[in-house]
């Protein structure tokens, strides 16, 4: 029998891969129960996501044959004014909300921290994030309502000039279309920051506060030098789930457009549903949807690397 | 022996029932429909509705209805390649999926069929060939739009309606005495729903104008008469009244529904709106069971102002159809289901509802509607059906016929892939022109030269 010399980074290949052998023998049970999940996530996420990237390399006639069409539907919408103005109001309505709602959640987040009575904090905190839990059905029509010729804002403004004020119709203004889309988007998200926010004030160790107390910081430098390098993990979180979801917004557009301030909140993805599921034409719709998953991840990859995402605290 | 004869004989018994019923079942074949606005108003009347047509056209019909967002749930069940016989479409997704070849060419059967080409108008079909072919039979008989006036109000005023002067300038004139009788800051005497582009045709006919995409004769191209010169005069006329307070600022941002609320028994913060025949006697309707009378509130309706030849010019609603996709297993059956709709006892189906729920007729032919069909404002798809001599057996609502007789003045504009963009380049353009933000003909060129960039017409 021959006697072959064993090569020792062989043996460490063979005997690590029999620990991992080992390890998912011992954890079956636990990889079983992830079947539904993987499957699920084939079905409904990633089969969709390849059927749609197939989908935008060829022109799709509802029902009869598809076509391979190459580039042609990635032609069309870079040569497309219409699309480059909706790319553009993305990201700027997109951007736009995420810091608004960053800051005004961690303000809120802050001021709900510093109030000491319980119920008034329970009372704002449970007003601030209400807005959250309602659909932009809703919202949309109640800011629709207030902005309206005759609605609260209108009210005021009239109450404060007097006579001779005329109303402003504030849901057609095209200077004012996508400040309103912004202010609303972070309206109704702030709440739901705060709470990711004020979850992490409150698990900040108050001897820390203490300590500075001792030292004679004042509240707002406990704040500052405290309160918010705490936060920087959740910040990262914030960010990035932020980042994620930037140019994901369709409903609000959905519900709060006019014919009157539509190129200027016209988005991708409400273009790509007039484009796909009222004009059927699903090929450059299914290449849109491509440029939005394509343009998430290079955002995200990139704010992921300068915040410093996997670097720890 | 003798068991064994027993038992073939019931064997043959049990095979030829299942014979007839398998015979019953598939005479006339199973027609799928998927509907929008067709059928019943609850899950419960679609299976007795469904249930009706079948009867009476010997069909077994399986009604799909989805509960909401009918162009996604069509779109989608579509492109999965589901099988329909008959699909609910608008004129708009009607030009889309004939450009797409997802409909069958029924011309044929049309041309064939004594019911749909004599029981329904020819220019009805008309408006639907595309290339010289029809790819869809009709859900109902569309109506036209015209002015809604408030008669108590314009009375109030000092006007009678039937003296108005079908001119820009007489309209003018009423909207500044209702300003004047009354001069609540809520209360405007005009709204349309200028962010929608609807519906101007009324105004736009005192320059002789037809709305949507219209061929020029001349040199064969397309373009869109309202974005042209001739229609500067009607824009200047509605920016007048919006700085005359005479016209709703919220005609900018305003969907139909609220225009028709504001017009409402209810609410009555505008006196004259644009909109269908048929609301006309909704609204009325709607007052009455209110418990509001005539003296305090009655909507008539005009056609709007004199074309320059002295006629009239109104939009008459683009078809809301049944078409046949090309992968239906069906088709006789589809066309069968499309006849009955053509005729007397099909339009009460789609309009009265069904028999002995919605409706009971008596020994002598009376029809009344239930506690249920009052609730149902005979509608059940069709408040007018496409049959050409349909009579409604309980009657109309008040002011609807007097709507009706302007129905001759009507006709559709023609049916474009890309309608919503053109609304939205319209709309927009022109508020801005409305609000003074660019001159008239300034507005009016590049309004133009973006249809033109949209691929909406030629010139």
């Amino acid at each position: 029998m021959a006697n072959r010399a064993l090569n020792p980074g062989m043996i460490d290949k063979r005997s690590v891969r029999r620990q991992k052998l080992d390890r998912m023998r011992r954890y079956r049970f636990i990889y079983v129960l992830m079947i539904p999940v993987l499957v699920y996530f084939l079905v409904f996420s990633y089969y969709p996501m390849a059927l749609g990237i197939f989908n935008s390399f060829r022109e799709i006639q509802l029902l009869g044959n598809a076509r391979f069409v190459g580039l042609e539907n990635y032609r069309t919408i870079f040569s497309s004014p219409v699309y480059s103005q909706a790319f553009v109001n993305t990201l700027i309505v997109g951007v736009g909300t995420f810091i608004l709602q960053f800051f005004w959640g961690l303000l809120l987040a802050l001021f709900l921290n510093e109030l000491r009575h319980k119920l008034s904090r329970s009372f704002y905190q449970t007003v601030s994030y209400i807005p959250n839990l309602l659909s932009w059905s809703v919202v949309g029509s109640i800011w629709i309502t207030l902005l309206a010729p005759n609605g609260l804002i209108n009210g005021i403004l009239d109450w404060i000039i007097g006579d001779g004020y005329r109303p402003i119709v504030f849901m057609s203004e095209r200077s004012l279309a996508r400040g309103i889309m912004i202010f609303t988007g972070a309206w109704k998200g702030a709440g739901y920051y705060a709470a990711l926010f004020l979850a992490a004030v409150v698990s900040i160790n108050p001897t820390l506060y203490e300590a500075a107390s001792i030292d004679g910081a004042s509240r707002m430098q406990q704040i500052v030098n405290i309160t918010v390098p705490s936060l920087m993990p959740t910040i990262k979180i914030i960010t990035m789930l932020g980042v994620m979801g930037m140019l994901r917004n369709f409903d609000q557009i959905f519900v709060m457009q006019n014919s009157s301030i539509l190129d200027q909140v016209r988005n991708l993805l409400y273009l790509i549903y007039t484009e796909g599921i009222v004009q059927f034409k699903i090929g450059p719709a299914s290449a849109a949807a491509c440029i939005v998953l394509l343009a998430t991840m290079i955002i995200s990859f990139t704010v992921r690397k300068l915040i410093g995402y996997d670097q720890g605290d | 022996m003798k068991k064994l004869l027993s038992a073939l004989l019931v064997l043959m018994f049990m095979l030829s029932a299942v014979a007839m019923t398998a015979t019953a079942e598939t005479e006339g074949g199973t027609v799928r429909m998927l509907v929008n606005v067709t059928g019943g108003k609850d899950e419960e009347e679609n299976v007795l509705w469904a249930q009706a047509l079948g009867e009476a056209t010997g069909l077994t019909i399986e009604l799909e209805k989805p509960a909401s967002d009918y162009g996604n749930v069509l779109m989608q069940k579509l492109s999965a390649g589901e099988s329909y016989d008959l699909i609910y479409i608008d004129a708009s997704q009607y030009a889309n999926l004939v450009e797409q070849g997802a409909l069958t060419d029924i011309t044929d059967y049309i041309e064939n069929s004594e019911i749909l080409f004599n029981n329904v108008p020819e220019s009805e079909w008309e408006d639907l060939r595309v290339d010289g072919r029809i790819y869809a039979g009709f859900n109902k008989r569309e109506l036209h739009i015209l002015v809604n006036l408030n008669k108590v109000m314009l009375e109030e005023a000092g006007i009678d309606y039937t003296q108005i002067e079908p001119t820009l300038d007489g309209y003018y004139e009423v909207f500044k005495a209702l300003r004047e009788a009354n001069p609540s800051e809520d209360f405007y005497p005009f709204n349309t729903i200028l962010s929608e582009n609807w519906d101007l045709q009324p105004w736009m006919a005192s320059q002789g104008l037809k709305g949507g995409v219209v061929v020029d004769e001349a040199d064969g191209q397309t373009y869109v008469p309202y974005a042209t010169d001739a229609a500067a005069p009607v824009w200047d006329w509605l920016k007048k009244l919006y700085d005359e307070n005479l016209l709703d600022p919220a005609s900018f941002v305003d969907k139909t529904t609220d225009m028709r609320n504001k017009l409402g028994a209810a609410s009555q913060q505008t006196a004259v709106t644009v909109d269908w025949a048929a609301w006309v006697g909704l609204q009325n309707a709607n007052a009455a069971s209110g418990g509001v009378s005539t003296e305090e509130y009655e909507i008539v309706a005009l056609p709007g102002c004199q074309t320059p030849d002295g006629s009239y010019m109104l939009h008459k609603g683009n078809a809301s159809l049944f078409a046949i996709p090309i992968n239906a297993s069906n088709v006789e059956g589809a066309i069968k289901v499309l006849e009955y709709f053509a005729t007397q006892e099909g339009g009460e189906l789609l309009s009265l509802g069904i028999e002995g729920h919605d409706y009971t007729v008596d020994e002598d032919g009376n029809y009344t509607l239930t506690e249920i069909g009052a609730s149902h404002a005979m509608d059940h798809g069709a408040p007018v059906p496409i049959y050409k001599d349909f009579v409604n057996p309980i009657g109309m609502n008040l002011g609807v016929e007097e709507a009706l007789t302007y129905l001759d003045y009507a006709s559709i504009e023609t049916i474009i892939p890309n309608e919503s963009d053109y609304k939205s380049i319209v709309g927009k353009w022109g508020i801005s022109i409305v609000r003074g933000e660019v001159e008239t003909l300034e507005g009016l060129a590049s309004m133009r030269e973006e249809l033109v960039s949209m691929g909406i017409c030629d010139k």
